[in-house]
């Protein structure tokens, strides 16, 4: 048995793909490329596969991870090979590398992920760039900000999200317009999604400035609590 | 006109299920347009879900875009969240794979699977920005055209279609196409040109034909062009294990309705059940080669990478060595990785033991649609299986393990009567009695029941569809019935709906005028019961001037005119007569017998 992690990009072609669509692309191509997948156990066998952060629709992403199984040693060159030739346009393989089969799964290492997020209109007016200034100023001075979800239980639950804040800069240049830079806090021990930080930030715009709940987020990185190839073979 | 390719990524942000619009699937075809002689945009007048799930679709894009000269993309019907953002930019309904608006296609092609999808037909046509009747529009819009089992009677549609195709046309479509560029750098008309493909074989061009009315009867339907054959035949594939068959369908990234591969087995059904259109417009039967299917359904697993395939058909467990080739699947595909499942059980215990084989792991459900609940009533349709049969084949069913049975039935199907409908309750009564002690836990079923709706080109042609309020009651009986007992779970069809189907299913040109008026009402995805408005529709009705129950209700006598009589589906009108006397007799000899 053998495992391999390996990094890829996703591009606007396929940034509208939820994640368990984007599960289901890798199990299908990996499939067709005929590399010896290992499976579950149990009645319903599947692939080992993990993809190590979910990526919110619409988001393109510079590095991301993923993890799969095989029954038999596969070289991470081979991998690229075989794997790269079944993927759609918008998804590129960038590295693969063997790691240990006892290592924790890359899931668990996720800590937080840094994103760019650079508002769609590409000149919004002085009043638009000191109105997010202002918004984003008052949004870190908070002590809380409060998420709501619903549970599996399908119970209200109400965390403060404000300490998964990391940073988040505001960067206005003529040429490139307005740009977030984000690192967010990610992974099983809670998180805040860019998605909901970027609602947060336009608030309650007034009508005349329409345009500002549109942004393309780019994910650029993972941080991981230990170096993911830390646990290579 | 709009000619340049549609920008789409502002709208997906706005939009469910942004990737219904995306393209660029696993397998999907992007050709460059200035390198082909002809271009057809396949249009499913549907969900993008729905539409993917379509066998029809995959056969048609392969067989097209195998050659080098063609290229066919696809659309779907946009939802409406889609729809509105279109119409607010100004946008025009664009293929998934170019992007490109459909105005720049020399054919649009319409796939015509139910009769409530035609608004969403009108529609698609209007978000592309072309007049909808086929007077309006010059050569320099693409041709619209259409296929599929509403082909068979096409005439609601026919003055907004330029022409359909009768019958399978993966072998004729490509012809067509290629003829179609050839003609458009000589023919200076569309009626010339229009002239020159209605010698194709399988093509109709409506506008050839003229009905003519008597007081309001279809009396005549009169030739207008001695060209144009007197009887427009539809063409079939003489030969299965020669056609093209798609091994490398395009794979779609969201979940379709049918989210598998799917190879045919056979196309046609010998059982003939005189309610079921496909069983006769997909006569004859043939079948395909084991050695095909084998090598078809390893092409496709390796093609696609789905993990599970269905044997499809009208009826699987009617191909001839289908155990053996169950078995020989197993082989091929690497056994517990690919699953393997047939769509179609008959309701005896051969089948079930096929089930059997077939399914490795939990045993959950089992479906089997008996149509009818008395032997008198599947005698008349010619559902023939008895009450003994059904017993034995759920008998092995339950010692096999199976805990669940989901169980299709039609009500208002010719003859019947109150008894027929409580004899559902009992049936199902005396299935969960009979196997309480045999199966492990108890037995769910689940019931679903339809309302018959006479199709043409079957024995029931003639027949009427049961009146409404009479849906209603039998609706109501069983809905109480059920109501009282445990462990049976019952759906129903929305009965308004399945009027307004019986309505178009035998209608004629006449009703254009009501889809128009439905369309402009915002008539829109009319199988979706969350969108169906039968009010909207009566509307329509009324603006238009006609009423959908001389429609619905009408009972054809055999020497009338009936509205499809110049389409041939190559079953002779005496064959269906035939049939409909037959049916019609067992109810007379049960009522002699009393």
């Amino acid at each position: 048995m053998s495992r391999i992690r390996f990094t890829f990009t996703r591009d606007i072609l396929l940034a509208y793909i939820s994640h368990l669509d984007m599960l289901r692309l890798f199990i299908r191509a990996l499939r067709r490329s005929n590399l010896p997948l290992e499976y579950s156990q149990g009645y319903s066998p599947h692939p080992r596969f993990t993809l190590a952060l979910p990526l919110p629709l619409g988001v393109t992403a510079g590095q991301e991870f993923g993890e799969v199984y095989f029954s038999e040693t596969i070289e991470p060159g081979f991998f690229i090979e075989k794997l790269a030739f079944q993927l759609p346009k918008g998804l590129e393989l960038t590295n693969a590398f063997l790691v240990s089969t006892e290592a924790p799964s890359i899931a668990a290492l996720v800590r937080a992920a840094s994103y760019r997020a650079k508002l769609k209109e590409t000149s919004p007016d002085d009043g638009k760039i000191s109105y997010i200034k202002e918004s984003l100023e008052k949004l870190l001075s908070k002590e809380e900000i409060v998420m709501k979800r619903t549970n599996k239980k399908k119970k209200i639950v109400s965390t403060n999200v404000r300490p998964f804040i990391k940073k988040a800069e505001i960067c206005y240049e003529k040429i490139t317009g307005l740009e977030l830079m984000l690192e967010l806090e990610a992974g099983s021990q809670g998180g805040i999604s860019p998605v909901f930080f970027l609602e947060q930030l336009q608030g309650e715009a007034p009508a005349e400035m329409p345009g500002l709940h549109e942004w393309q987020i780019h994910r650029e990185k993972l941080i991981f609590t230990d170096n993911p190839l830390s646990a290579s073979d | 006109m709009f000619s340049e390719e549609v920008v789409i990524n502002d709208l997906l942000s706005r939009v469910q299920k942004p990737a219904r619009y995306l393209g660029n699937e696993w397998n999907s075809c992007l050709k460059d347009h200035s390198s082909v002689s002809a271009k057809m945009v396949f249009a499913f007048p549907d969900l993008y879900e729905v539409g993917m799930s379509n066998q029809g679709l995959k056969i048609l894009y392969h067989s097209v875009n195998l050659h080098d000269d063609l290229l066919m993309e696809r659309v779907f019907a946009p939802a409406s969240d889609m729809e509105n953002l279109l119409r607010e930019n100004k946008l025009p309904l664009f293929a998934l794979e170019s992007k490109k608006p459909l105005s720049v296609f020399d054919v649009i092609g319409f796939s015509l699977q139910y009769e409530l999808s035609y608004t969403n037909v009108l529609n698609m046509l209007d978000l592309a920005g072309l007049p909808l009747y086929s007077d309006n529009r010059s050569m320099d819009y693409p041709l619209v055209i259409g296929g599929g089992p509403c082909a068979y009677n096409p005439e609601p549609l026919a003055p907004f279609f330029d022409l359909f195709i009768l019958g399978e046309a993966e072998e004729i479509l490509p012809e067509l196409l290629s003829e179609l560029g050839r003609l458009k750098k000589t023919v200076s008309s569309k009626k010339d040109l229009l002239l020159q493909l209605s010698t194709c074989k399988g093509v109709y061009v409506p506008s050839f034909y003229q009905p003519l009315y008597k007081q309001g009867m279809l009396t005549e339907i009169k030739k207008l062009e001695t060209q144009a054959p007197d009887a427009v035949k539809k063409c079939f594939i003489a030969l299965l294990d020669e056609a093209p068959y798609p091994t490398s369908p395009v794979v779609p990234y969201i979940q379709a309705v049918h989210d598998r591969a799917v190879v045919e087995l056979f196309r046609g059904c010998a059982r003939g059940c005189r309610f079921c259109q496909a069983g006769y417009i997909f006569r004859p039967v043939r079948k395909r080669s084991m050695d095909r299917i084998l090598q078809l359904s390893e092409s496709l697993i390796q093609g696609t990478g789905y993990d599970e395939i269905s044997l499809s058909s009208l009826s699987s467990t009617d191909y001839p060595s289908i155990d053996e080739l169950v078995k020989e699947m197993d082989k091929v595909l690497s056994p517990g990785r690919v699953k393997c499942s047939l769509p179609s059980l008959r309701l005896d215990s051969y089948s079930v033991e096929l089930a059997d084989t077939l399914h490795h792991g939990k045993r959950s459900s089992l479906t089997f649609a008996p149509e009818a609940a008395t032997e008198r009533l599947r005698k008349v349709i010619r559902k023939n299986i008895s009450e003994e049969e059904i017993f034995s084949a759920l008998g092995d069913a339950v010692d096999a393990g199976w805990q669940g049975f989901k169980l299709y039935f039609m009500i208002g199907l010719p003859t019947e009567t109150n008894d027929d409908v409580e004899a559902i309750l009992t049936l199902c009564q005396k299935i969960r009695h009979s196997f309480k002690r045999r199966a492990r836990g108890s037995i769910a079923i689940s019931v679903s029941v339809s309302t018959f709706i006479p199709k043409a080109h079957t024995p029931f042609q003639w027949e009427p569809q049961l009146e409404l309020s009479i849906v209603k009651e039998r609706q109501e009986i069983l809905r109480s019935g059920f109501n009282n007992m445990r462990g049976v779970d019952y759906s129903w069809h929305d009965s308004q709906a399945s009027y307004l189907e019986a309505v178009f299913a035998r209608g004629d040109r006449r009703l254009s005028l009501a889809l128009e008026k439905a369309v402009q009402a915002g008539c829109r995805f009319d199988g979706w019961s969350e969108h169906f408005s039968f009010q909207r529709w009566q509307q329509a009705f009324n603006q238009a001037n006609l009423k959908m129950e001389d429609y619905a209700y009408r009972r054809f006598e055999y020497q009338d005119c009936l509205p499809w009589d110049h389409l041939d589906c190559l079953t002779e009108k005496e064959v269906f007569i035939e049939e409909h006397k037959k049916a019609i007799g067992h109810n007379r000899d049960q009522e002699s017998n009393k």
